[in-house]
């Protein structure tokens, strides 16, 4: 018999609750392979659709091939956080015990090639399914090996890709090599849900001690193929015979289609209009022949008036006065002592209402989209998505068909900061459309109104906060009151138009994905030294939904620290307040409030780090008006996936003008283990620098009816002139085991530093956001 | 037929002579990347160097250009390589090799415009100071250059090391 063909007796291992199988010799090839097994007792688990990897076969982790290099799949996407190239190889290469070299591939977010599914966020919280595939295959590996040296388990060691016991030392690559291994470990879940699939059981880690890999400062092999121009980005996909489509969406968000405008045959010789319910496109082969042949027919296109929004200027006073708070069930967050007694018996009281707009994802680039669906009805769609299992299973509800008709491509585009983790961002479901109703391919590109006007928005929040200070100035009592409609609506916005099937509107008892109509608190009290506390969350509708006869109104997303921004700015603020009430410098009072140490060490290295001046606020220089200059310091600090914040701004404010600057703005933080110091230094800068963004210019407009942020020059940016001196202080504690998460947090806690440094500076409270002249000028006048 | 120049080759091209240069590159001649960022000469993403001078190549139909030299992220080495006659270090203008040695990008959409507006400043002032980067990135074309990561501290740092990168290229 020939060796290449034989088929060795299958030898089943129990490998820490996996399953090891040495099934045959392959001749010169060779391969270990990590597959799933989905655990039959969970209640969700259930096996992945038809195109998926299919479970129990090779391939769907980590393959460690026989010429020692090794191959990772996560069903995660990069949008600039670069951690699935840098962080994910980092963690598998520690776990196996193999040199980051040798972690050659990356496979991600194809539905039809990756295993796991689920958001992309919360990134190295989400790496510990690699890292326990990891864990189980290096386990099998040893098994391998002890087998092989003819010793026990305990005597074989696995270090930089070489396994030696016995005095015997063998590569990886060589152990595996002749024959093909195959690993199935325990997987919970379900692959097209909002989370995706889990991997299971607790196989051992090796201790943060012994890194040699994680936390070192590993470049990003994908910025590379970028910066020279290789990278296919998903604007660049192109197929046979694709058509370009522009989408003329309504004239509001309640407005219905009346008659669809037709395009001039002379001018635009190539173009068609195509009408699905209340979608309307324009379809073309040349690309700019769409583009003008759409302004034409939208010019012609007529739609029902609607109005059903408060305004943008309203939206304040709606909040406060217009909306029932008692219709739906408030929901508690921290909640301790006695918080009215200690508030009655408060030798200081400060109360305040606080106000966070609606802000914008606003990628650069507009999101863009290319469907090919094929006669049989099955789906490919070439996009960009933080969650593609997910937007396959809304791509099938939508089309009623199968999960195991659509499959998702990936590729890198513009990032939009959780706008795609429910799966669309928007363009996917209209290309998908497109292509079925012309049997062509079609590439959906929004424009810069559409990506502003059609997509979800970071949601609003109106907050009371009281605290009540004791004779000794100390916090006595903590009251929070969040109200705000929900972070989250997933439905693809075309579906809607074209009045097809949908996750359905975010109601009270909608189950599915993030869909429920619900407020919690995301912003985990942190100053635990406080007695009395009680901390309350209102939850409505969002806003417009119900009045607009296509049930779309303000459609909500979360965005970048999403909730917790809008908690936290309005704690954080107050909390700065009530230092200056009870005429205490802000970080010492906040030093004063927190228990735990790790808080207590990043606040004293920001006094130093930050060249902070201890006194209390406002500035004896203060002043809020006239045409001097005037300077001031803020604070802030946040508690998020396990690391511990703090930020300070110093910023200018020019009182008569309302022009605000920031100056400096510092961020220390303590995130546990840090997996890549470069990685994260370069996350926390554009991070901060993106908060000082959203704190001075973001504020989403819209009229009775639309949107009316439609472009640049009405939604504002921070330019590159505005940049502040930024000051990245990360600390390390590998001791605490948690990795730390470093892509959010950061610009959350830019807006309330710089809102206590206006106050510092000006002596007058800054209680909304942006900070931008107009609101600035009232403020001080207040 | 327009005739253009894009990266030192001729090209000519079927697209009627209004067409945005932005959709002639990416659509018929295969250079991909400007990008599309807004179609109005807001953000930067389309930026290309015609002649010596960045320009957004969303607004400038090719029938303003004929004939002029357009140089794109893709011809950037050889434009290094032919104007100073020092080598192109692994295919790369050294704008390119800082930004990856400084890891510059976040998502990366924007930064095709970053470097090309960062190629026209130090082509035209090798030392720029920080105040210089920021106006060149910000108030010299007809809008800023936006990038929505906020990667503006790593743009400074990768300006700088460009210039010391092609200074010492010059040197040898």
């Amino acid at each position: 018999m020939s060796g290449a063909d034989v088929i060795e007796t299958v030898e089943t291992v129990d490998i820490h609750g996996a399953t090891l199988s040495r099934r045959a010799f392959l001749g010169a090839g060779g391969v270990l392979a990590v597959s799933l097994g989905l655990v039959p007792s969970r209640v969700l688990a259930q096996a992945p659709p038809g195109n998926s990897l299919p479970p129990a076969k090779a391939g769907s982790w980590i393959e460690i091939r026989h010429d020692g290099t090794v191959l990772i799949r996560t069903g995660k996407c990069d949008f600039g956080q670069s951690s699935i190239f840098t962080a994910y190889r980092q963690i598998v290469a520690e776990e196996l015990g193999v040199p980051i070299e040798a972690v050659t591939t990356v496979v991600t977010g194809d539905t039809d090639t990756t295993p796991d599914g689920g958001g992309t966020f919360g990134l190295l919280r989400g790496a510990d399914n690699l890292r326990k595939a990891a864990a189980y295959t290096r386990e099998a590996v040893i098994d391998v090996a002890a087998r092989r040296f003819g010793v026990a388990r305990s005597a074989v060691t696995v270090s930089n890709g070489q396994v030696s016991g016995g005095g015997r030392t063998e590569s990886y690559g060589s152990l595996v090599s002749g024959r093909d291994f195959q690993l199935t470990i325990p997987v919970e879940g379900e692959l097209t849900s909002f989370f995706g699939l889990r991997v299971a059981g607790d196989p051992p880690f090796k201790p943060a001690s012994a890194y040699t890999i994680v936390g070192q400062p590993v470049k990003n092999p994908i910025l590379a193929p970028k910066i020279s121009g290789e990278a296919t980005w998903v604007g660049d996909v192109k197929l046979p015979g694709m058509l370009h489509a522009r989408v003329i969406h309504p004239a509001t968000l309640g407005s219905t289609l009346v008659s669809a405008g037709k395009v001039d045959a002379a001018q635009f010789p190539g173009s068609r209009v195509v009408v699905i319910g209340n979608l309307v496109a324009v379809v073309a082969p040349d690309e700019w022949e769409a583009i003008q042949a759409a302004d034409f027919v939208a010019a012609e296109t007529k739609w029902s008036e609607w109005k059903g929004l408060p305004t943008h200027e309203g939206l304040f006073d709606h909040l406060r006065e217009k909306v029932d708070w008692s219709a739906l069930p408030a929901s508690k967050g921290k909640s301790s002592g006695d918080t009215t007694a200690a508030s009655a018996g408060a030798a200081k009281r400060h109360e305040g209402t606080y106000f966070f707009p609606y802000m914008k994802h606003a990628p650069i680039s507009p999101t863009v989209s290319l469907a090919d669906v094929r006669a049989d009805g099955s789906v490919v769609l070439h996009t960009h998505s933080q969650n593609p299992q997910y937007l396959r299973m809304s791509i099938a509800r939508m089309l009623g068909r199968p999960e195991a008709d659509v499959v998702v491509r990936t590729y890198p585009g513009a990032s939009h900061f959780g706008r795609s983790n429910g799966g669309n961002a928007g363009s996917e479901d209209e290309a998908v459309l497109l292509s079925r109703e012309l049997g062509r391919p079609v590439r959906v590109q929004w424009m810069r109104p559409d990506d502003m006007l059609w997509s979800t928005s970071s949601s609003t929040m109106m907050s009371r906060i009281r605290i009540g200070l004791d004779a000794d100035g100390r916090i006595a009592s903590y009251q929070s009151d969040h109200h705000g409609p929900p972070m989250q609506d997933d439905r693809p916005i075309g579906a809607i138009l074209a009045g097809l099937p949908t996750i359905g509107a975010p109601t009270p008892d909608n189950k599915l994905g993030l869909q429920r109509v619900s407020m919690g608190i995301s912003d985990r009290w942190v100053y635990d030294a406080v007695e009395n506390v009680a901390e309350a969350c209102h939850a409505t509708y969002q806003i417009g939904q119900r009045e607009s006869p296509l049930e779309i109104g303000l459609r909500d997303h979360s965005m970048r620290t999403p909730i917790q921004f809008q908690q936290n700015f309005p704690r954080e603020t107050a909390i700065s307040e009530a230092a200056a009430l009870a005429g205490t410098d802000p970080l010492q009072f906040r030093i004063d409030h927190v228990k735990e140490e790790r808080f207590k060490a990043i606040l004293l290295r920001l006094r130093d780090e930050a060249g902070w001046e201890t006194r209390p606020s406002p500035s004896p220089q203060a002043q809020s008006s006239g045409t001097a200059v005037v300077r001031g310091q803020g604070v802030s600090i946040m508690f998020r996936d396990n690391g511990y914040w703090a930020c300070a701004a110093q910023v200018a404010v020019t009182p008569d003008t309302g022009e605000v600057r920031v100056e400096r703005i510092t961020t220390v933080m303590d995130l546990g283990i840090v997996v890549n110091p470069l990685q994260l230094k370069r996350q926390v800068q554009a991070g901060c620098l993106m908060g000082v963004s959203q704190a001075l210019h973001e504020e989403m407009a819209f009229d009775e009816g639309a949107i009316t942020s439609t472009d640049w020059s009405s939604y504002p940016i921070l330019t590159m002139e505005e940049m502040p001196e930024v000051k990245v202080v990360i600390t390390a504690r590998p001791e605490v085991g948690d990795y730390g998460q470093g892509s959010e947090s950061a610009n959350a806690l830019a807006a309330p530093a710089i809102a206590a440094a206006f106050f510092d500076a000006t002596g007058k409270p800054a209680r909304r956001l942006p900070l931008r002249p107009d609101y600035v000028k009232a403020m001080l006048t207040a | 037929m327009v005739a253009l120049k894009i990266n030192g080759a001729v090209r000519e091209v079927r697209s009627s002579p209004d067409t945005p240069l932005l959709y002639v590159l990416r659509n018929e001649l295969g250079v991909m990347t400007p990008k599309f960022g807004c179609g109005m000469a807001q953000c930067g993403a389309c930026s290309v160097l015609l002649g010596d001078e960045e320009v957004r190549a969303c607004v400038t139909p090719v029938s303003a250009i004929e004939g002029q030299e357009v140089t794109t992220v893709e011809g950037l080495a050889d434009r290094w390589a032919k104007r100073t006659g020092a080598a192109a270090r692994d295919g790369l203008h050294p704008v390119q090799e800082a930004w990856i040695e400084e890891q510059v990008p976040q998502c990366g959409i924007c930064q095709y415009g970053m470097m090309i507006k960062v190629t026209e400043l130090l082509e035209a002032n090798p030392k720029p100071t920080d105040a210089d980067i920021k106006a060149a990135l910000t108030t010299s074309g007809p809008s800023p250059h936006l990038c929505r990561c906020a990667s503006y501290a790593a743009i400074l740092d990768g300006a700088h090391r460009a210039a010391r990168i092609m200074a010492e290229a010059k040197g040898q």
